[in-house]
């Protein structure tokens, strides 16, 4: 099977102290992936090392076939696309600035990116944002700017981190499709999250990351397995060490 | 509540001072003590001992009264016009303070504290106080004592209104301290300069003319404040002057205290406006994505407004003024420095901290599909491309039209020569102190470069001019050879280490970016 991502024997320290641990995943090209963790897991510490913005003492990292090292960085970064959170934007351009300004860097302004810009503007009901500032946007419509952006640039692999954070409910459930139609592109969908219902119905694979360490991997077929009897909260909470919930300190209240 | 208010309001205050400001506010406040001081030892020396005036007289015969007056009252409208610039109106900051309401905090005791947080403001004391201290040292009798600090009052309560008011536009004040400044500068220097000169015969020429200036001075803000402790006591103005402003103070803070009340209850409404820049669209065409971008944020910034003005500004006026006077050496010095210094400037303002404008947008930069060496290159060249221009365009100039400066070479060398020791301290700058550039119309720092670079930039201009164009006489020659070798070494530097920017930048910039983040 293709792999987008492969990790191996990765660390990556702050101050001596580290953050990923002996870290290894694959992940299959086409799938949404999901890695879960609690707050402080790594994960995004991980978003930043696989989109280059830190580096890493011991590892290997590939990316859709290529190794990520200062040879390949470039070639990488063609393919790639994130959604940190909160999202980078360029503040003092407006929407639409901003999204051609990052498709022009990509290679991806062909004739019909201003066609695809007002489809997509549309879809997600930021059309009216178009020649407004990016520093005026409210959270949400920042988050949905970003992802117009990401899918703009023609990804073989995207990053999300917390990719439905301050998202209305209705925008989440249009950026799930897009998800889907991104797979059924062969698009690999890298989600990061720490909310178990937002990977649970969306992705494929999911693997739990926590103190810096991938404690386990579900693919789609062990978890349809394991969660015929239990949730992916409970699955979750076999595999991190969930402390007594210590109502009984709270008796003040 | 309102003794933990202040207490936190100070505290910040103090803790965000630099050593260097804090010292100069300690001096300051050392300095009105000791004018307060002044003022009684007058006091005690007018009511027991003999006038001095025989003596001043004799010491500074050009001061007459109207000079003394003429001089009270510039100083006193300037100062009027600054205290606009820095009187700070925290409390409409009401954004943060309304989180105070959901503690518990009742509105209209917080409306109230806010507006006197505001006046017990550091910063609003010293300038409060300084009114003090320079009126009480004017006044006539004691009975200018109350209407003085009820002027004062007043007159603190109407910049605030005033401010509250048109707070965009003196966000954009950048014009008023301009403006002042360059008076200030301006005045102060011409008329020293020409007192030095020909005081007599200047004094004698404008003596007539005197009586109108100050009549006009006296109709101004700093005028009237300064008519409240010299106008001659009657017992009935007195009383009429006082019951007037005490009750207009009143009505003024009262206004202040419902505007805060209401800002505290209602939310301001964020409107989204649509923008189109041309001036993105322009510097992308001319300059490329990259040191268009760059340059687009730095032309943007609104304190570069006032650096773009003063940059400008201040050698147009100083370069006739100094040609004029003709000092010799001195002007032979100043002169090219203050031009060389004006690509340094602009230089300065973009290059000197060269990732503070974009900040956390860099590491988006950083996923684009470009490297980052082309990047940091783009924005190096982008960036330089119009003090460059400029740097030219007063070289030639300086060629054509002040020949007596020195030679062709002479000058053209020695421009060069200061401007690239520029760009490599900015360059230093750029990446051994990052700040992120910020604005605030209520900051007294630099919002782009650290204080010390800035401190640094001012003295190194001179140090420079006196380096690069003091007269040599024989020795002019080493010295331009000197500085022809260390030109051609610095371009040479520059242009094989390139590579080395990048990774400054990861191992300087990108790690305090990502903390940021």
């Amino acid at each position: 099977m293709e792999r987008a991502l492969i990790i191996k024997n990765l660390t990556k320290s702050y101050d001596k102290e580290p953050v990923l641990k002996d870290l290894n995943l694959d992940v299959p090209a086409g799938n949404i992936f999901g890695l879960i963790g609690p707050n402080g897991a790594g994960k995004s510490t991980l978003i930043g090392v696989l989109t280059g913005l830190l580096d890493f003492e011991i590892g290997e990292i590939e990316i859709n076939g290529l190794q990520l090292d200062t040879a390949n960085e470039i070639e990488i970064k063609k393919d790639v696309a994130s959604v940190l959170q909160p999202p980078l934007l360029f503040e003092n351009f407006t929407s639409y600035e901003f999204t051609t300004y990052v498709c022009e860097m990509y290679g991806t302004s062909g004739p019909d990116l201003n066609d695809k810009i007002k489809s997509l503007f549309t879809y997600f009901e930021i059309e009216e944002f178009t020649y407004v500032k990016v520093r005026q946007l409210s959270s949400g419509s920042r988050k949905k700017l970003a992802f117009c952006t990401a899918i703009l640039t023609e990804p073989k692999l995207i990053f999300l981190d917390e990719p439905f954070e301050s998202v209305d409910v209705i925008s989440i459930g249009r950026m799930k499709t897009i998800i889907r139609k991104l797979r059924e592109k062969g698009v690999t969908v890298f989600i990061t999250s720490h909310i178990l219902e937002v990977v649970e119905n969306l992705c494929d694979d999911i693997a739990i990351l926590h103190k810096g360490k991938i404690l386990a991997y579900l693919d789609a077929k062990s978890r349809r397995e394991l969660q015929k009897d239990s949730s992916l909260s409970e699955i979750f909470e076999q595999y991190v060490e969930v402390r007594s919930s210590g109502e009984e300190l709270l008796n003040w209240i | 509540m309102i003794a933990r208010l202040l207490y936190l309001n100070w505290k910040l205050f103090l803790a965000r001072l630099t050593r260097l400001q804090a010292a100069l506010i300690i001096g300051y406040s050392l300095f009105l003590v000791g004018m307060f001081i002044n003022i009684l030892g007058t006091a005690v020396v007018v009511i027991f001992l003999d006038s001095t005036t025989a003596q001043l007289q004799m010491d500074l015969p050009w001061l007459t009264t109207e000079i003394h007056h003429l001089i009270l009252l510039v100083f006193a409208n300037v100062f009027w016009i600054l205290h606009f610039s820095f009187t700070s109106t925290r409390h409409i900051n009401v954004e943060e303070n309304r989180k105070l309401l959901a503690y518990g905090y009742p509105a209209n005791k917080l409306a109230w504290h806010l507006n006197l947080m505001s006046l017990y403001h550091p910063v609003n004391i010293i300038y409060n106080m300084t009114w003090i201290v320079f009126l009480g040292i004017q006044i006539n009798s004691a009975w200018n004592i109350p209407v003085m600090v009820c002027a004062v009052l007043l007159n603190y309560g109407i910049i605030y209104s005033i401010k509250q008011r048109f707070l965009k536009v003196i966000e954009q004040r950048f014009r008023l301290i301009v403006g002042s400044v360059l008076f200030v500068i301006f005045g102060v220097i011409t008329l020293v300069a020409i007192i030095t000169r020909d005081p007599a015969t200047l004094f004698g020429k404008l003596a007539f003319q005197l009586s109108e200036i100050t009549a006009v001075l006296y109709t101004l803000p700093g005028g009237l404040l300064f008519h409240s402790a010299t106008y001659q006591h009657e017992p009935l103005v007195t009383a009429a002057l006082l019951i007037f402003m005490i009750l207009l103070t009143w009505l003024i803070f009262r206004d202040h205290y419902y505007k805060t009340l209401s800002g505290l209850y209602s939310p301001e409404f964020r409107r989204t406006e649509k923008q189109i820049s041309v001036i993105w669209a322009v510097l992308k065409k001319w300059l490329g994505p990259n040191a268009g971008k760059y340059f687009y944020y730095v032309a943007i910034h609104p304190y570069n407004r006032l650096q773009l003005l003063a940059i400008f500004i201040i050698p147009l006026v100083y370069v006739p003024l100094l040609l004029v006077l003709d000092f010799g050496v001195v002007t032979q010095i100043l002169v090219p420095t203050l031009l060389a210094a004006i690509p340094v400037a602009l230089l300065a303002m973009g290059m000197a901290n060269m990732f503070g404008y974009e900040h956390k947008e860099m590491l988006l930069h950083m996923q684009l599909p470009v490297p980052l060496k082309t990047q940091l290159k783009e924005r190096f060249l982008g960036i330089i491309t119009v003090p460059l221009f400029i740097f030219y365009a007063i070289t030639i100039l300086e060629i054509i039209y002040l020949p007596e400066l020195g030679t062709v070479f002479g000058i053209y060398i020695a421009n060069t020569f200061f401007f690239l020791c520029f760009m490599l301290f900015f360059l230093w700058s750029s990446f051994y102190q990052y700040q992120t550039a910020k604005y605030s119309a209520f900051s007294y720092k630099h919002p782009i470069v650290p204080q010390k670079v800035t401190f640094s930039i001012s003295m190194l201009i001179f140090i420079m001019g006196y380096a690069v164009f003091v007269p040599l006489g024989d020795l002019e020659p080493y010295r331009l050879w000197f500085m022809t070798a260390l030109i051609t070494a610095i371009v040479f530097y520059l242009w094989l280490n390139f590579e080395s920017l990048a990774n400054a930048f990861r191992r300087r910039i990108l790690i305090k970016l990502w903390s940021d983040y």
